[in-house]
């Protein structure tokens, strides 16, 4: 990459020119912005990524700055010598997805040491120079778990699904979750299964224990993913919708039109993705993260104090709460709809917690194809 | 890298002394020669010239790689195969950062370092003794040992975290000589002048010798199981060297930091120009491979490659890397053409085989000889060995079902419990044969992940939740699958390369097109009759299963009763004895890669069935299985022995054991060691009794 700024002003020095007259000629040069992702390839990832580049694209920031996007897969290795690169490209400031909280501390204080601003979104990175934007991933556990002793009335058997085992995220929820649980005498955690958040491992891993168990020995489910597809398999095993057990789980949309009332009318409806007045709490990480990470380091680069750590509001949407999207703008968002139309969000998977009071630029078609709010 | 002569007959061959050192150093001055290309392509696309900090982090970055890729190479010479390097990175990291007194600022860095090569090594050591002494499988107990380790891990340290003293950082990070030669340059000249030494030494003779041929190797009277063992202690050790490295850059623990690194490990010992199945190459060549790797990431990001196009880009430059390496008029590739022309030429003459009279020509005793002179062998002559390799799936799987039935009941009482656990093996029963057919001829197909993942996505992405278009869809899905096993199949057959390499660029090329089809996000639905199948009853049965039930018979059928199944088994006994024999080897060979990709693409299709959707990486979590399924039934992984019925009892036995483990509430640690363990336990009881 040719990076003309730097360039220019290398010239200046050289030439005997003042750096000054260089810098302030060019002042309203865009910001160099770089994104470090980890895996593509998932929905929230990709929901993620296109709410940057959405909020990229806006004409709030399109004339200010320049948006380079990166994959580094699964591979930290990967990724500290991608945030590398992106530092000897001249990056102004490198938001990052990161894969591990502590394997790219040393290249990320190098980062910081030669002025370039570290912004994390949704995973944290340890290092105290870096800027952290996540929700609270205890509260989400403790949050869930107590919901769900109340819904069960503090009496009854649980089954987990946990998510990746080795992270911090899952460690967090899980440990907060099992917390809860045990100052209940009544509740018994009496299956746990790993489900790599991912909705087809929750259903190979709960066939698994129901090989040996039945739905009616199970009284709640507590799952980081997979309440969408528990639905689905109470119904295909001949389950009434108003016999569903209540399950804590993941803020996908499929779930969240699974919660709405079942006489409600839904365009697009199909299979299991369909109304049926499911007993849930839905909660996320919420992949605006993202771009709230990239309005964020605009701001550091703009000169304005921003906090080292952006705690999230946690998303909870219960049975409730929910609420049916028409159109899916910011402003309706705002009004409190959190749910879209199967017609217009075709993958159940995908993921609808989206909105932030912090950013009226992106709103469904953000998410969906990376197209900014008009 | 060049061989170790034993013997060279004097003067004749002196002349062609040069030559030949250079013929042997060829792929490693290839490599070489790569490596410096895609340098200077760097440097020229790069905004400013490399300076010394540049080249120092790109030093430090390929330094894991490259030492975890050395240990690779050492067991892939010794004729071995190592799954378990990434998680032994991966322990050794968590083992330093959580051991590590955290007000320490000043740790001992030689002490630190013993530490972590004696934990690299004392796994070596477990794998050492069970594949030298107890002469297992190495693809099997490294499996097991990369669960067992696993599980160790988290156990030791189970999330990110912990503490890695900054001295060791600022040892391996920094600099031997100030701006002139990093720290991890220097360690990886002192491993290989470590290996220049040791490759001269009896042992180093020894190692490429039972790489070789290990019978040969025994006959001269080398002492086989403490060179594998030894070997594999070796590799240990540098696995453990590179988590120590990890750490220093990291400066923290990780518990899944060196899980990434198993594929690359292989690439770049693959690129570096060691032959897969041992004998050949060296540990530099590795080297050059694992920086190749490196610096291609740079070029793509400096490039700004999107990201759904990076695999495919790395799976091209592996591609190309091997065959820079192989090509000369010696290579397979030259060969084929060789033979093309000879075949052509013969059947202008008139004098291929084929085009003999078909006459019976047998010797006239021979011809008439009466069968009842050679009673036809009893039932255990004909099926003792079949029986043999394939039993200790079926025993160890009764001991899981029993357990079970202890443990969480509803096993011998309810049909539930069988029909889940048979919905549930059906997927790794259908890999079973395809994965299994290309290890009967010695291949490995690691392009199961994303065949699977493709396939799903593109069925579901066709039927968008239609009955009629699976009519369509499902033809289309298996004839993309056809061409991809075709691709393989010519990969390995008309280039000549390793299966392994081959499959592997295909997995990535794959990937990339399922993300570049999907755009990321797949989106659409099985059809309910896909659903059915996988979901709905009848009779009280899911509808897959009297499916599984004919796939199976007619599996057993495939490989034991037609003539393609005894010319697997030909080809994995002995290639060129089988083509001497007649057998279209290529073709053969070819057949068999489109059935690993077609079984794959079945198994995607019942995967979207069962899920009701496809998703991007579904098929991750089914190459390690698909393989161990197939070795645990009985197979040996260089080909020629197995028997499917003996696969499909080692996808009972898996399933089962997940499902046992399901339905308790173990920490996943302790479930991953436990797994490991009856994985080596069913092949402890395949062990071949010593024959000499």
């Amino acid at each position: 990459m040719f990076n003309f700024r730097k360039t220019v002003a290398g010239l200046a020095i050289a030439t005997g020119m003042s750096a000054i007259t260089a810098t302030s000629a060019f002042a309203q040069e865009k910001y160099d912005i770089y994104l470090s992702m980890s895996y593509i390839g998932n929905d929230w990832q990709a929901e993620a990524a296109n709410m940057v580049k959405a909020l990229a694209s806006h004409s709030n920031y399109a004339e200010r700055i320049n948006l380079q996007v990166q994959v580094a897969g699964p591979n930290a290795q990967r990724q500290i010598q991608q945030i590398n690169a992106m530092v000897q490209a001249g990056a102004d400031a490198i938001v990052v997805y990161p894969i591990s909280p502590t394997a790219l501390n040393n290249v990320v204080k190098n980062a910081c040491d030669k002025g370039v601003t570290i912004i994390a979104y949704d995973g944290e990175i340890s290092e105290p120079c870096a800027y952290n934007v996540t929700i609270d991933q205890l509260e989400a556990g403790r949050v869930t778990a107590e919901w769900l002793v109340e819904k069960m009335g503090g009496q009854g058997d649980v089954v987990m699904i946990t998510g990746v085992p080795g992270t911090s995220v899952d460690a967090a929820r899980t440990a907060a979750a099992k917390e809860v649980f045990a100052q209940h005498d009544g509740i018994n955690v009496v299956g746990e299964a790993v489900g790599m958040w991912s909705q087809a491992v929750a259903r190979t891993e709960m066939s698994k224990i129901l090989a040996t168990r039945d739905w009616d020995s199970i009284n709640g489910l507590w799952m980081q993913v997979g309440c969408f597809t528990a639905n689905a398999m109470q119904l295909e095993a001949g389950a009434a919708a108003e016999n569903l057990l209540p399950c804590a789980g993941e803020g996908s949309n499929g779930g969240r039109i699974q919660m709405l009332p079942a006489d409600t009318e839904v365009e697009g409806a199909n299979g299991p993705y369909t109304p049926m007045g499911a007993p849930r709490i839905s909660y996320a990480s919420p992949p605006y993260s993202g771009a709230l990470a990239l309005k964020l380091a605009v701001d550091v680069l703009d000169g304005k104090k921003v906090p080292d750590v952006t705690t999230l509001p946690l998303p909870i949407v219960t049975s409730e709460t929910i609420l049916l999207c028409k159109t899916g703008s910011w402003e309706e968002q705002k009004a409190g709809c959190n749910a879209f139309l199967p017609s217009l969000v075709s993958n159940p998977g995908w993921f609808a917690s989206i909105f932030s009071q912090e950013l009226p630029e992106v709103g469904l078609n953000a998410a969906l194809v990376g197209q900014p709010e008009p | 890298m060049s061989n170790p002569e034993i013997q060279m007959p004097a003067p004749a061959a002196r002349k062609s002394w040069i030559w030949r050192e250079l013929g042997h150093g060829r792929p490693v001055v290839m490599t070489f020669a790569v490596l410096i290309v895609l340098l200077g392509l760097t440097s020229a696309i790069s905004p400013y010239p490399l300076s010394y900090f540049d080249i120092s982090f790109m030093a430090s970055g390929g330094a894991t790689t490259s030492l975890a890729a050395m240990g690779q190479t050492l067991v892939i010479l010794s004729g071995g195969f190592d799954l378990s390097a990434g998680a032994v990175v991966s322990l050794v990291n968590a083992v330093l950062a959580s051991q590590m007194d955290s007000t320490d600022f000043d740790a001992s860095v030689p002490l630190w370092t013993a530490i972590g090569v004696a934990v690299g090594m004392s796994v070596g050591a477990f794998n050492g003794f069970f594949i030298g002494f107890l002469r297992l499988q190495p693809i099997v107990v490294t499996l097991a040992t990369m669960f067992i380790v696993q599980g160790l891990t988290l156990l030791v340290l189970d999330k990110p975290g912990g503490f890695i003293s900054p001295s060791i950082g600022a040892v391996y990070m920094g600099d031997a000589i100030p701006n002139v030669l990093p720290t991890s340059i220097v360690l990886i000249g002192a491993v290989i002048l470590l290996w220049l030494w040791l490759k001269r030494t009896p042992f180093g003779l020894a190692l490429y010798a039972v790489g070789s041929d290990p019978e040969a190797a025994t006959a001269t009277g080398l002492r086989t199981n403490w060179i594998i063992f030894f070997t594999y202690v070796l590799a240990g050790g540098l696995y453990g060297l590179a988590g120590v490295f990890v750490s220093a850059q990291t400066g923290s623990g990780d518990p899944l930091i060196g899980n990434s690194l198993l594929l690359p490990t292989f690439a770049a010992v693959v690129i570096g120009g060691t032959r897969l199945g041992g004998g050949k190459g060296g540990l530099v060549g590795t080297v050059f491979g694992a920086y190749i790797l490196m610096v291609v990431v740079n070029i793509l990001l400096s490039l700004n490659v999107s990201a759904y196009y990076s695999t495919i880009a790395e799976s091209a430059v592996l591609i190309l890397a091997v065959l820079a390496g192989s090509m000369s008029k010696d290579s397979p590739l030259a060969h084929k053409l060789r033979g093309a022309r000879e075949y052509l030429a013969a059947r202008r003459k008139g004098t291929l085989v084929s085009q003999r009279a078909t006459a019976d020509n047998r010797l006239r005793f021979a011809a008439h000889s009466k069968a009842s002179e050679h009673p036809a062998p009893g039932f255990w002559i004909r099926n003792g060995v079949m029986l043999r390799y394939t039993l200790p799936a079926f025993a160890c799987l009764l001991i899981v079902l029993v357990v079970t039935q202890m443990v969480l009941g509803n096993v011998f009482t309810s049909f539930r419990y069988w029909d889940a656990l048979l919905v549930l093996s059906s997927f790794l029963a259908i890999l079973a044969l395809g994965q299994g057919a290309v290890i009967l001829t010695g291949g490995l197909d690691l392009s199961v992940p994303w065949m699977i993942g493709l396939s799903g996505i593109l069925v579901a992405g066709i039927v968008h939740g239609s009955n009629g278009a699976l009519i369509f869809a499902i033809p289309v899905v298996l004839i993309v699958s056809v061409a991809i096993g075709t691709l393989n199949g010519l990969g390995v057959v008309a280039l000549g390369l390793s299966p392994i390499v081959v499959t592997l660029a295909m997995n990535g090329l794959l990937q990339g097109a399922a993300l570049i089809y999907s755009n990321g996000t797949p989106d659409g639905f099985a059809a309910p009759a896909l659903r059915w199948m996988m979901t709905g009853e009848i009779a009280g049965i899911t509808p897959i299963i009297p499916a599984l039930a004919v796939f199976v018979i007619g599996a057993v059928l495939l490989l034991g009763r037609t003539a393609f199944g005894r010319r697997l088994y030909a080809i994995g006994n002995s290639e060129i004895a089988a083509r001497l024999s007649g057998v279209n080897t290529g073709k053969t060979l070819i057949g068999v890669y489109i059935m690993s990709a077609v079984c794959a693409a079945l198994v995607g299709i019942l995967l979207t069935g069962f899920s009701g959707q496809a998703s991007l990486g579904m098929g991750d979590d089914y190459l390690l299985p698909s393989i161990a399924v197939v070795v645990v039934g009985g197979a040996l992984i260089t080909g020629g022995r197995g028997h499917y019925i003996g696969m499909f009892g080692g996808a009972l036995l898996l399933t089962a054991m997940q499902t046992l483990l399901a339905g308790t509430t173990l920490p996943f640690a302790f479930r991953s060691v436990f797994f490991g363990l009856v994985i080596l336990a069913a092949v402890i009881a395949l062990r071949e009794k010593r024959t000499t």
